[in-house]
């Protein structure tokens, strides 16, 4: 009676993961299968050493997706522990094709109990189930349980799992399940469904008796509306707006809160190691500047997947992806894309962690590589100095403001790309799994918003602890590259700023930091790089921003305006009009030239210049084969795209 | 000629005859599709595809291609 496992499982959207959030509630973490990219969750069940598993839900055992593997192989106890019973979570309104699973899972013969849940919404609908006789006939206790309402989870410590009859009897079950995860379908698994459902039909007409037809009458009523040909598309649009909006601009408080813990850190640190010694240096901009760049995604990951949740377990999400499936389809991605690339407009990082809802592993990676192709917020305060240098503001060509064109153009370049880039991987990479629709649209339902915080805090968990790591050790070698140098050049940089504050100039402090940049390796492989950036238009100045800047993009003006030594770190007044004076020593003319602030905003446009978005790839996609192969390709269409532009506009 | 369920007409109820053999055969059975259960056309998104059915109690969208392999007659 005092089982260490059990698994819960059932069909999607019959209320297993509320189910597993009323019982587990905070204590559950995330369990990755080896070679999957599919969660499944584990948690306590309080007051007792019972361990809680969520496994995915499925319709079948036998469809060939991660999904039901991840469940095969649970069930089989195949690269994990194997759960000593189930709880079997039994859809009321929807009975007959929840059974298909029970009956597959029950020829296994692992002790078993069912849990009715969404009985409420049966008799709604003039369902009525006789649970003593589904009880009798399945072999198995069988309990009425909301875990949306129900105050009290004693019901459920107090289900006893029994190994229940088998519903539909095939040889060889369990050879069969074995062939299945090693890859291929067994024969005459279509056959043995109808089986399956005729013998289902003997147990309904048993214990379901449905006084009149069908009548999910809300949910009719909201889709009316919903996917409407007018009110669907623009209750769509407006849901989509909402949803970058809020990543966009809810997020913003949250990270100045942590901009400003961490800078208050660092002040705190100053008192202890000065800042101008080495370790003080590494601890504040090296380690704590490093993870400030990794939680400072946390309030955008958090936001995202808490509004993501609300759509999902409303029932929305489905819809949206109903609605959008036939253009989606054209360029080979999948309804539920759509929340990825408006994401990605925020950021790219908690996008591309959101691309697991797809179930279509192809249709997933060619979302994945497509959203760091959206401007995302970080490219915005370089788009912003980058167009001051092209027209000042207030300048409009014909009705339209200048500055504001040429950042929808930006926008647009991004999404341009974008599209070309699903087309070409829709060629090469071919889809193992059918391209299908076949999508259950549930019942409308208020969403349960501790269930949905609880899912949002699991992803940033998962975030901090899998790409934090990666984020924070490039973090420090960049940090190493732009503060270290060869000896001489750094004692050189030194001597000369000491110079000038013996001079008594006011400007000394910025001089010395933007010297002991130049000096620095960073400083070095900037003008390393310089005769392969040169073409594009950027001097050596520019490929230090470029370098630094792979910490994140926005980084790119800071590090302008340190070259330049500007007082105020973020005052794009003053980094633009020290830029527009500085003149190519070749030339003799302005070095900073609309052609080459548009060949650069293309550049940061394409190329995947951020390492967060190349760890959580790593992450998503399991391997460092896409994040290098993207790196390339982008900074490929990057490097291409802003040579022509500035050869032609110059 | 039979009629296949991405023919069917809004407001009537159908029922369903036989799944044409091929790769969507088991994949809609499993999601219940089978011989003798109620079909209803619900409603579709704009452009007329995807389509969502009524499949005895629950709704299932599916696209005009998908709903092509199911062949239906009609009850009422």
């Amino acid at each position: 009676m005092n089982w260490k496992r059990i698994a819960l499982i059932g069909n999607p959207n019959c209320g297993k993961s509320t189910l597993f959030n009323r019982l587990t509630g905070l204590s559950q973490k995330t369990s990755n299968l080896p070679g999957t990219t599919v969660d499944s969750y584990e948690g306590k069940l309080p007051g007792s050493n019972t361990t809680l598993i969520d496994l995915p839900g499925i319709y079948s055992l036998f469809t060939n997706t991660d999904y039901e593997k991840v469940v095969v192989k649970n069930l089989l106890g195949i690269d994990s522990q194997n759960p000593e019973a189930l709880y079997f979570i039994l859809d009321a309104s929807n009975l007959r094709r929840n059974l298909l699973l029970l009956s597959q899972v029950a020829e296994l013969g692992i002790p078993t109990a069912g849990i009715l849940t969404m009985h409420d919404t049966a008799l709604r609908r003039n369902i009525e189930i006789d649970v003593d006789k589904l009880s009798e006939l399945l072999g198995i206790p069988i309990i009425i349980f909301n875990p949306r309402t129900a105050k009290d989870i004693t019901p459920v410590k107090l289900l006893n799992p029994v190994i229940g009859n088998k519903i539909q009897e095939t040889a060889n079950f369990k050879e069969r399940l074995e062939t299945f995860v090693k890859g291929t379908l067994p024969e005459g698994i279509s056959a043995e469904t109808l089986l399956r459902y005729n013998q289902i039909d003997g147990i309904i007409k048993q214990c379901v008796t449905r006084k009149t037809k069908f009548s999910a009458v809300n949910t009719l009523k909201i889709d009316k509306v919903l996917t409407h040909p007018v009110t669907g598309i623009l209750a769509f649009l407006l849901v989509m707006l909402a949803l970058f909006q809020s990543v966009f601009m809810l997020a913003e408080f949250p990270m100045q809160g942590i901009e400003w813990a961490f800078s208050f850190l660092r002040n705190q640190v100053e008192d202890w190691l000065p800042s101008n010694s080495t370790i003080g240096n590494f601890v504040s901009n090296g380690i704590i500047s490093g993870l400030e760049g990794v939680i400072i995604f946390v309030p955008q990951i958090f936001i995202l997947f808490f509004l993501i949740g609300i759509l999902e377990d409303s029932g929305y999400m489905v819809r949206a992806s109903f609605l959008t499936d036939r253009i989606m389809r054209k360029l080979g991605l999948n309804g539920r894309s759509i929340i990825p690339l408006v994401g990605g407009f925020a950021c790219a990082i908690p996008s591309i962690m959101a691309t697991r809802s797809i179930r279509n592993k192809t249709e997933r990676l060619v979302t994945m590589l497509i959203v760091p192709l959206m401007s995302c917020s970080a490219r915005l305060p370089v788009y912003v100095l980058l167009i001051s240098l092209v027209v000042p503001v207030g300048v409009f060509w014909g009705p339209f403001h200048a500055q504001t064109v040429l950042m929808t153009a930006a926008y647009f370049a991004g999404i341009f790309v974008a599209i070309v880039m699903a087309f070409l991987l829709k060629l090469f990479l071919k889809n193992k799994e059918n391209s299908e629709f076949i999508l259950e649209l549930p019942t409308y339902q208020a969403p349960r918003i501790q269930t949905v915080l609880n899912n949002a805090w699991i992803k940033c968990k998962s975030f901090l602890q899998e790409a934090g790591k990666i984020i924070i050790v490039i973090s420090m070698v960049l940090w190493g590259l732009s503060n270290y140098g060869p000896s001489k050049a750094m004692q050189n940089a030194e001597a000369l700023s000491q110079l000038e504050t013996a001079n008594g100039n006011p400007d000394s402090l910025q001089i010395k930091y933007s010297l002991k940049l130049e000096a620095s390796y960073a400083g070095h492989l900037g003008k390393f790089i310089e005769p392969a950036i040169q073409p594009l238009g950027y001097d050596w100045k520019t490929g230090i921003a470029l370098i630094s800047s792979f910490v994140a993009r926005e980084v790119f003006v800071g590090t302008m305006s340190t070259l330049f030594q500007s007082n105020e770190e973020e005052d794009v007044v003053g980094i633009r009009q020290k830029m527009q004076a500085q003149l190519n020593p070749a030339t003799g003319k302005a070095q900073y030239t609309p052609a080459y602030a548009v060949s650069l905003m293309l550049f940061y446009a394409f190329a995947l210049q951020c390492v967060s978005t190349v760890a959580v790839l790593k992450k998503e996609t399991g391997t460092w084969k896409w994040s290098i192969i993207l790196f390339t390709l982008y900074g490929f269409i990057a490097y291409l795209s802003a040579f022509i532009a500035y050869q032609i506009l110059s | 000629m039979g009629t296949n369920a991405s023919e069917i007409e809004l407001d009537s109820i159908y029922e369903i005859e036989s799944l044409n053999e091929g790769s969507l055969h088991q994949k809609l059975s499993e999601m219940g599709c089978i011989p003798g259960t109620e079909i209803e056309k619900l409603f579709s998104a704009p452009g007329g595809d995807p389509v969502a059915y009524r499949i005895d109690s629950y709704i299932l969208g599916l696209r005009l291609i998908e709903a092509s392999q199911i062949m239906v007659k009609r009850v009422k």
